[in-house]
């Protein structure tokens, strides 16, 4: 559902994403890992549409992102990392006119809010403004525009941000019962995360792909079998060499 | 996230088929409906409507009073130096705010077209500039009921003021556009607002003219450029067709602009 291949993003001479290429079949979830400013937003920039690749394709739900932009955005559900929310909004009306914005109509709508608002557990904050809701709810009300469309495709970029330690492990389960015919794909730092509920890890680090496999055979690959995410992680970054103060972009 | 309590869900399972893609004129209402909420959810909006009704109405009755004639003329003349600074206060927001909430992102990530959004943005900007511009109906009746003012010559000023009312905030938003800086959006909004007014002004097109002879520069702004001519015909009754192409051309231009500007961003 997902293929990128060999996509180069730049801004001016700094290369974000260098030379990166992996794919995310349907039914999938895939955690995305690295420190900070590695590219892991800039790439899921990139394939929301928001950001065109410098160099290299991205095709998304068989549609590539440069020439097709609408047909991707129609199949996609995106939460960018910085929870982007009209926050002079009710939630209700917030949701509304994101559903709206994505041709749903009536009692379409209706059934698709319905679903959306129990699915995510916003019940209780429908009639709050979107600035009075605390940092895990606008969190969830994030999440609730990402699904309302029903997308067969989820690009989340740290969606577990906000989250007490209940909130993650419902968020976990959701992601699992979201599963089934959807291709997810996540950004995190937290390797708990990806350890509890992604099939695949890409470790990304200064633009570049150092990993994409299951967390046991990366763990097998760097001689470490058994190792947790995160030493084979911090094995793998502290093995690449980087001039990582000058990088902005994640 | 509903802690378990919801069964059989739709979503829980393979997603649907996509949404159908918003019509064009159904995307940018959506986008209308959305901006005008964000207009009257907030003061500021009142506070607007209230300074300029106040200082345009004030200073209309001064010279009614004064000259003791039942036209609106004064009102019109005065018009255009009123919306310099009042309409770059208007758009100065309107993107600028969208980078601060962080939902430009959302709005370009939505199956929706750039320009639908930037309509979207334009018209609901002008409606509400429509909404203000009514607000000045009193002084109409006032004068119906004073004496018979020239009807047919109030229609064409307020359609002139409509025109230029849509023209300001069409450049208004493509430099609210330019920058995340609401100051800057205002300050170069405002310039540009008072550039394409005094050039109309014939005192500024003979100092311009004497600082270039050879080049007549102030007469080549005031024909070419300058708005001033154009609404200057609809305060005087006359509907040209030259005039509103102007309008229409020149909104057209920074409406295109706008969009051009936003999608420049992708790269």
């Amino acid at each position: 559902m997902i293929t990128v291949e060999s996509v180069t993003k730049t801004y001016g001479s700094l290369k974000a994403v260098n030379d990166v290429s992996f794919e995310v079949a349907g039914g999938e979830i895939v955690g995305f890992v690295g420190p900070n400013g590695a590219g892991k937003s800039t790439m899921l920039k990139m394939l929301s549409t928001y950001l065109y690749p410098t160099l290299g394709r991205i095709s998304v739900a068989g549609f590539d992102v440069v020439d097709e932009p609408l047909e991707v955005r129609r199949r996609i559900g995106y939460l960018s990392g910085d929870t982007p929310l009209y926050r002079d909004m009710r939630v209700d009306e917030f949701l509304r006119f994101i559903g709206r914005a994505r041709g749903l109509r009536n009692t379409d709508l209706e059934r698709h809010f319905d679903e959306t608002v129990d699915l995510c557990g916003v019940g209780d904050v429908l009639a709050m403004r979107v600035d009075q809701c605390s940092t895990g709810f606008r969190q969830r009300v994030g999440l609730a525009t990402a699904l309302i469309h029903d997308p067969p495709i989820l690009l989340l970029d740290e969606p577990t941000h906000g989250f007490d330690p209940l909130q993650v492990i419902a968020f976990r389960e959701l992601l699992q019962k979201l599963r089934p015919g959807r291709a997810i794909l996540f950004s995190t730092h937290i390797t708990a995360d990806v350890e509890a509920i992604s099939d695949r890890v890409l470790i990304i680090h200064l633009g570049r792909l150092l990993a994409d496999g299951r967390l046991d055979e990366l763990a097998a690959e760097t001689g470490m079998p058994g190792a947790s995410l995160e030493a084979t992680f911090a094995h793998l970054v502290s093995a690449t060499s980087s001039p990582s103060a000058d990088r902005t972009h994640g | 996230m509903a802690d378990g309590t919801t069964e059989a869900h739709r979503l829980e399972s393979s997603a649907g088929e996509p949404a159908a893609v918003a019509g064009f004129a159904s995307g940018v209402w959506v986008v209308v409906k959305r901006e005008m909420g964000a207009y009257f959810d907030s003061p500021i909006a009142y506070i607007y409507a209230t300074v300029f009704l106040v200082l345009s109405s004030t200073t209309f009755m001064n010279s009614f009073f004064l000259d003791s004639i039942v036209d609106m003329s004064a009102y019109f003349d005065m018009l255009p130096f009123l919306l310099i600074p009042f309409v770059p206060a208007m758009t100065m927001r309107t993107w600028a705010e969208e980078h601060a909430q962080h939902t430009f992102e959302l709005l370009m990530t939505l199956p929706l077209r750039s320009l639908q959004v930037v309509l979207g943005k334009y018209a609901a900007a002008l409606l509400f500039y429509l909404l203000i511009l009514a607000g000045t109906a009193p002084i109409v009746i006032m004068l119906a009921w004073l004496g018979s003012p020239d009807m047919g010559l109030i229609f064409s000023s307020y359609l002139g003021a409509l025109f230029l009312g849509a023209f300001f905030l069409s450049f208004g938003l493509f430099l609210s556009g330019l920058t995340h800086n609401q100051i800057v959006a205002f300050v170069l909004a405002t310039l540009m607002g008072f550039a394409f007014v005094v050039s109309g002004h014939e005192k500024v097109v003979a100092v311009l003219d004497g600082l270039s002879p050879s080049w007549q520069l102030g007469t080549w702004l005031f024909e070419s450029l300058s708005v001033m001519p154009h609404y200057e015909s609809f305060t005087r009754g006359v509907l040209g067709l030259g005039s509103a192409l102007y309008f229409l051309l020149m909104i057209g231009f920074f409406v295109w602009m706008n969009d051009v500007t936003l999608r420049r961003n992708r790269y």
